[in-house]
């Protein structure tokens, strides 16, 4: 059974139709990859999967067996439906270390003290941050670092299942290698990974499954070699050649 | 070679242990003061200080660490002022269980008043916090029949001590009292930022929907934010009303949310510590400066404008910059 079923979802402001009728099944333990133009609806779909800060305004969003389109986005987190966001986000504020914990603390499982603490090093110890830096205010961090911490946060809440949202923007080369890397052993772990990027080699190495979203609709949804053969999708990201 | 996990405790943060060993130092001090001020304007002075050091320190946690814009603060003071006041002229209650009750009445009017504001931001949790207060008193001078409307309670009971004189003893007991909670409203405050629930008060402040997305309920913790704030703050206004033996809707102007936010500003925002020290700072500078008159606002004012221009942390940034230049000279 698929561990998150999307449902008919449909979103709009105002006249405009963010997402429109969109359904696909995500499969435990997979990489499953959403692509798309900007303003394609990726992100809108990820807010509305977490209902943060929104749900949809119809369909139904399953998750693990659960009806979870009506309930508030820290039940759908405790529920083991983590997210990152696209721009690197921290609590300023706090130390590295009190980032990680957070996720441990907050994730809704039973644990121990000493367990969220092990949750909250491990999970910094996975991402790469050293020990060293714990003490840090997350302020202090590099954006890569952030990006780094942000998923920490996530993997320390030990979901079943993690939302990327465009992991890679405004990485460089060699960090966006790092992050590939991260993300294979975060889904080694066992968590099913959903990973929203328009950057498609990066998609390509990672994707079990692809979906590809232009103007809030399904452009094509399948295995990642065939979708991104599909004439459709070649249109929509590289336009049609001009007659002549 | 990695150290276990459960070693790390709070890296980057002041250890608990040397935090505390300050702490009881600053109050050991502040206990000795009767001694060296003997006359009882002068006490007075100091449990003035003390009064207003509960309720900016108090105000710090909900406008500081928690980021609501809690305008309506000195509302809850001043229900803590007027529950005493009923409890004990009205219903005869115990003035020590009146004390602990106002601290009550004040937290539950704080849960109230989350509600509305729970899915609002900024400017408009302002508005909401503030109209509460208006609301507070106007519902206060309505009920004149019982709490005096404009002319206020008068002759309202004091706290007592066995058989000790409270009035004779030029402030000596009162001096404790006042000290004893905002020691323990110290210890309350500091405990709960430096625990997990504060490091989730902090998380929300930060950023809403980041925190929302590892699992922390906003209702729950905005309303722990108030509600917490709320409860010392009302035994203040309590005590204020048993200490000064009357209550007037005069604690639910400007003027004194004024002057309480100016402490939490000059303190420094999200420090606890800052608000106390300024609340000391300002009410001591405020005394000796009683000479000059109308100037005495107006110099007071043109000083906290200094020290926010050159220190937009406050006090506690002038701290923090001292410290880190001696921790530098010794490097």
């Amino acid at each position: 059974m698929a561990l998150l079923q999307v449902r008919n979802v449909t979103k709009a402001f105002g006249s405009l139709k963010a997402l429109d009728n969109i359904s696909f099944d995500v499969a435990p333990g997979e990489i499953f990859g959403i692509a798309g133009p900007n303003g394609s609806g990726k992100s809108t779909l990820f807010n509305v999967i977490t209902s943060i800060p929104f749900g949809p305004d119809r369909g139904q969003v399953v998750f693990d067996g659960i009806e979870i389109q009506r309930k508030s986005g820290n039940d759908i987190a405790r529920l083991g439906l983590a997210r990152t966001f696209q721009r690197e986000t921290s609590f300023d504020k706090l130390t590295v270390f009190e980032n990680a914990m957070i996720g441990a603390v907050y994730c809704g499982r039973r644990r121990t003290s000493s367990e969220q603490r092990e949750s909250a090093t491990d999970a910094l110890n996975l991402v790469g941050i050293e020990r060293k830096r714990f003490g840090q205010t997350a302020d202090e961090l590099s954006v890569y670092d952030r990006k780094c911490l942000m998923l920490a946060t996530a993997v320390a809440m030990a979901p079943r299942m993690l939302l990327l949202d465009e992991p890679a923007s405004g990485l460089t080369k060699p960090e966006i290698e790092s992050s590939i890397g991260l993300i294979r052993r975060i889904a080694e772990r066992g968590i099913t990974v959903v990973l929203i990027e328009h950057v498609l080699t990066f998609l390509m190495s990672l994707s079990q499954h692809l979906l590809v979203l232009n103007q809030g609709q399904v452009l094509a949804l399948g295995e990642p070699r065939s979708v991104i053969a599909d004439p459709r999708v070649i249109e929509a990201y590289l336009g049609t050649r001009k007659a002549g | 070679m990695s150290m276990p996990a459960t070693s790390i405790k709070t890296p980057g943060r002041i250890d608990w242990k040397h935090e505390a060993g300050v702490a009881a130092i600053a109050f050991a001090v502040l206990a000795l003061l009767p001694l060296f001020i003997t006359d009882s304007y002068g006490r007075h002075i100091l449990i003035m200080a003390f009064i207003y050091a509960v309720v900016a320190s108090n105000w710090d946690l909900s406008l500081g660490y928690g980021g609501v814009f809690n305008f309506g603060h000195l509302a809850l003071f001043g229900i803590g002022v007027y529950a005493y006041g009923l409890a004990t002229k009205l219903l005869g209650i115990d003035p020590w269980i009146a004390l602990v009750l106002s601290g009550i009445v004040s937290t539950a009017a704080a849960v109230i008043v989350t509600v509305p504001i729970l899915r609002l931001k900024g400017i408009y949790i302002i508005l909401v916090t503030f109209g509460f207060a208006q609301l507070v008193m106007q519902l206060i001078l309505s009920q004149s029949a019982y709490t005096g409307g404009t002319q206020g309670m008068v002759r309202i009971e004091g706290l007592y001590i066995a058989s000790h004189n409270m009035v004779r003893d030029a402030k000596f007991a009162y001096f404790y009292i006042a000290l004893g909670i905002l020691l323990l409203s110290t210890l309350f405050l500091r405990s709960l930022v430096r625990s997990r629930t504060g490091a989730s008060i902090v998380a929300l402040r930060d950023n809403e929907e980041y925190a929302i997305s590892r699992g922390i309920s906003l209702v729950r913790q905005r309303m722990i934010t108030l509600a917490s704030s709320a409860f010392f703050t009302g035994i203040a206004g309590a005590f204020y009303a048993a200490y000064q033996r009357n209550a007037s809707v005069d604690v639910f102007g400007m003027s004194l949310s004024t002057i309480i936010l100016s402490m939490v500003l000059l303190g420094g925002t999200s420090t606890i510590y800052g608000a106390i020290v300024a609340s000391f700072a300002l009410t001591i500078f405020s005394e000796f400066m009683a000479d000059f008159g109308a100037w005495r606002p107006i110099i007071t004012a043109l000083l906290i404008i200094a020290v926010m221009l050159v220190y937009p942390s406050g006090l506690a940034g002038i701290a923090s910059s001292l410290f880190n230049a001696i921790k530098r000279r010794r490097a």
